[in-house]
């Protein structure tokens, strides 16, 4: 009994030092790429927008500062340079459409087109990343209504539903406020006032709360308690209402970028 | 006085109701969670704990327990093959003891992989309903072959001594075919989630052979078979520890050492090629996707490398110490010990180049990052890369190797008139491999990444081939030896089992942590770049909650391992009522 304790004790020992370990690494959370609305008509600047979310969510672990493929500083202004014969816009989208067209010298073959897994951009999606790229270094001068002779092929993605399509059915996406309303969040919290509900008023909870701490608040609400408020009501509410099962991380993040909005009518 | 009491007796009141609302809610909570017959839902929530946790801590129990019945089959058939050619009895018996260890594995790994499915079915319905989809006949061969591992498994167990020693090693050969298809077939489903084929662009099946055989199948079958050996052996290992450490008698003390030398023996041999077997399916998973690749090494997962890089080089430590300290039973073996001090600076050195991570920005205040001139050491940076890495892996290897080499020879002097040349030529192809191996992490900083992808090739292969041509000379220059002196078995510190012990709570985290970047390499898809994951839990947690959630299981995992420890060892008790002397049930039946 004595040695089964030691090595018990011991294998604890040993399991906390790893767990140890494991803490003094830096310490991040990676989320899916944000859900860009690419929907409607958009100005130049709303698709370098959205161009920028699209390739910040998705190219920048290839892209970024220890390039495995080439770096994207200034890209706008050599893009038209790179490739005979071919204009910016051109050459943009065959790096997206047909990436192992052409291949940057120094840099080898490998990168998977924009319009297959895992990043399955639709046509109106590349427009935006065009446009964004540009904007690296020139000036943008792709519109919506930009043709490219690749869109519409098969591969697609806005022509064929991807292969994320089996599973994954593309919705129009709601707005935060929109999804917020449809939770019943409103139930419990005010939203439009400072008054106190069943929880905490939420009319300024974007000048109380960092955006970390307002998911934090959703996915953990235990974890911190207002003050005035017990703990214990929100979660089970949540768990019970069914909230955790059909809300998308997307979805969440959309919620948690229109709660931190809030700041009180300022 | 009497307010105090009121108030203590407030408080008793107070706690009651609030433990009664707890609970209430809990059960609340439950379910709800449960409740949702009628409407289709792609996920549902675990209490407490969440979904993605749950299923991550009984998947991984699930298979620490299928590594374990999967790798003692096949050291112990090859054990209990050496004792039928030789017609050592102890070689069966050093059998016997492993497979006492695989029923209650096997009933362990059948009731995790049961509760798994559940789990699967209730809290990932939509993904497994995909899932079906794709792998549903599979799943019939896979239930029927579970019915012939269990014939397999039991009627060896049960059938030990019982039959022709033939027909004995036949059911053993059963059991790891039979195993091994079960293996591949379930690999088949995990790889898929990462490297997913045989589908068409809407994401159905087209071909499920396709689909079992994806990308990273094979590499990941290689890798397993190994692993499991490698993890199967510590844990054998620390039966053998456990035991010796609650032994009566000489004569147990000498057997559990032994037995637990063995397990060692076995479990380092297997782990030599494993980092060969890793970078094959590294290569695979960039071969597959680049993004894929990139999030592995570069990546979110970066770090991981690094906590890898400790355990791994803790586990060479711990092989190593284990063997010098053996070399202690053994007369005559005092004459190598001036090596072992050089083979521990040149481990301990590896160990850090290994551990060295290429860029710490993230670990840096800004003043020591303007000291360094940027987020990577001016210096330490260049062994941050794999370059240096691959090196100091291979003569990690390789220092492990001779250590095994000079425990070998021990108690031996070779006899053939060659010996002399035979020792330079040994000495020889080391340094020569030495030269290689250095030679081409040092050219590999001059070359472009591509290339030095590939050059850890030729490092590899001189490794493997240096292994290979210096165990053939030994074993040709030993035939004959004098033995100066028998090994003590027995003799060993207890220190030593704790080396044990650590190499397979070493080996556990390891997997653990291994089987959370294969699954977590994914990120926010069920299967890679097909189905998202939509449900709250899609973002990557930190490597510290993954390293929390791994050392919860491995705690899991052993308390369960101690229960099968305990079990194994009452076949070697006194009946019930039975006087002292008396054989016991095992005895008596063998």
């Amino acid at each position: 009994m004595k040695n089964a304790l030691i090595i018990f004790l011991f294998t604890s020992v040993v399991t906390l030092f790893y767990y140890y370990v494991g803490q003094m690494v830096p310490q991040n959370k990676v989320y899916p790429p944000e859900v860009v609305d690419v929907t409607g008509s958009l100005s130049i600047e709303q698709m370098v927008e959205a161009g920028q979310k699209i390739v910040t969510g998705k190219c920048m672990s290839c892209h970024g500062i220890q390039p495995r493929f080439p770096a994207l500083q200034g890209v706008g202004g050599i893009a038209g340079t790179r490739k005979e014969g071919t204009t910016d816009v051109e050459y943009l989208a065959e790096s997206l459409y047909d990436p192992d067209a052409f291949i940057v010298p120094t840099f080898a073959k490998g990168m998977t087109a924009a319009t297959k897994p895992p990043l399955s951009l639709n046509d109106r999606e590349i427009l935006t990343v065009i446009a964004y790229l540009q904007s690296l270094g020139g000036t943008p001068s792709v519109s919506m209504d930009t043709k490219l002779k690749y869109q519409g092929a098969s591969g697609s993605a806005s022509a064929s539903a991807p292969a994320a399509g089996k599973a994954d059915e593309k919705k129009e996406p709601l707005s935060g406020e929109a999804l917020v309303t449809n939770f019943g969040c409103a139930a419990c919290h005010s939203m439009t006032t400072a008054d106190r509900l069943v929880g905490p008023s939420l009319y300024d909870v974007g000048k109380k709360l960092s955006k970390a701490a307002i998911y934090e608040a959703i996915m953990d609400p235990d974890a911190t308690i207002a003050e005035g408020f017990f703990p214990g009501m929100m979660g089970p509410t949540l768990l019970g209402a069914g909230f955790y099962e059909k809300v998308s991380s997307g979805e969440l993040k959309v919620m948690v970028d229109y709660l931190f909005s809030l700041k009180g009518g300022a | 006085m009497k307010a105090t009491a009121n108030f203590r007796r407030f408080l008793i009141l107070a706690s009651s109701l609030a433990s009664l609302l707890l609970i209430s809610l809990l059960f609340l909570g439950v379910e709800n969670v449960f409740a949702e017959p009628e409407k289709e839902v792609a996920y549902r929530a675990f209490p407490w704990i969440g979904s993605r946790v749950a299923i991550w801590i009984v998947a991984q129990l699930h298979l620490y327990f299928a590594a374990f019945v999967l790798a003692v089959p096949i050291f112990a058939l090859i054990i209990e093959f050496i004792g039928y050619k030789t017609g050592e009895k102890k070689y069966d018996k050093l059998a016997y003891d492993f497979t006492k260890l695989l029923s209650v594995s096997f009933s362990l790994t059948a009731t995790f992989g049961a509760i798994l499915t559940f789990m699967l079915i209730i809290l990932y319905p939509k993904f497994t309903d995909y899932f079906v989809s794709v792998f549903q006949p599979t799943f019939f061969i896979y239930v029927a072959l579970f019915f012939f591992e269990a014939f397999f498994l039991y009627s060896y167990y049960y059938g030990w001594g019982k039959f022709h020693p033939l027909l004995h090693l036949g059911l053993g050969l059963g059991l790891n075919v039979v195993g091994t298809i079960i293996m591949f077939i379930a690999n088949g489903w995990v790889t898929f989630m990462t490297s997913p084929a045989g589908l068409d662009e809407q994401g159905a099946v087209v071909s499920v052979w396709k689909a079992v055989s994806n990308y990273t199948w094979m590499p990941i079958n290689v890798h397993r078979i190994i692993a499991n050996v490698a993890f199967g052996g510590s844990i054998a290992a620390a039966y053998g520890a456990f035991k010796f450490l609650g032994a009566k008698t000489d004569e147990e003390r000498a057997h559990y050492d032994w037995m637990g030398y063995i397990g060692n023996f076995i479990a380092i041999c297997a782990f030599l090629p494993l980092p060969f077997a890793g970078y094959w399916l590294g290569k695979e998973i960039y071969a597959y996707s680049q993004n894929l690749g990139m999030t592995l090494m570069g990546g979110a997962f970066s770090w991981l490398f690094i906590i890898q890089a400790v355990l791994i080089g803790n586990l060479f430590l711990a092989a190593n110490f284990y063997l010098w300290l053996g070399m202690g039973r053994i007369p005559g073996a005092e004459r190598f010990r001036w090596v072992i001090k050089y083979i521990l600076i040149v481990i301990m050195v590896c160990f850090a180049v290994w551990a060295t991570p290429i860029s710490i920005g993230a670990i840096s205040s800004p003043d020591e990052q303007r000291q360094m001139g940027g987020a990577a050491h001016p210096i330490l940076r260049f062994l941050g890369v794999m370059s240096a890495k691959n090196t100091a892996v291979n003569l990690l290897i390789l220092s492990t190797y001779l250590s095994f080499l000079l425990y070998r020879r021990g108690n031996k002097i070779p006899t053939v008139s060659w010996a002399k040349t035979g020792n330079a030529l040994q000495f020889g192809i080391f340094v020569v491999a030495v030269a290689i191996v250095m030679f081409i992490g040092i050219y590999g900083y001059f070359v472009p990444t591509a290339l030095r992808i590939k050059m850890s090739v030729p490092q590899v292969i001189t490794v493997l081939v240096t292994m290979v041509a210096v165990t053939i000379i030994d074993v040709f220059m030993f035939r004959g030896a004098k033995i100066t002196s028998g090994i003590q078995w027995g003799k060993m510190p207890k220190i030593a089992q704790y080396a044990l012990f650590f190499t397979a709570i070493t080996f556990t985290w390891l997997m653990g942590l291994m089987g959370y970047v294969r699954s977590g390499l994914r990120q926010h898809y069920h299967v890679y770049g097909v189905m998202q994951d939509t449900s709250p839990d899609a973002f990557t947690p930190t490597l510290g909650f993954a390293a929390g959630v791994v050392s919860v299981t491995v705690l899991l995992f052993f308390l369960l391992v101690a229960f099968v420890f305990w079990l194994a060892s009452l076949t070697s008790k006194k009946d019930y009522g039975e006087p002292a002397g008396s054989n016991t049930l095992s005895e008596r039946y063998h």
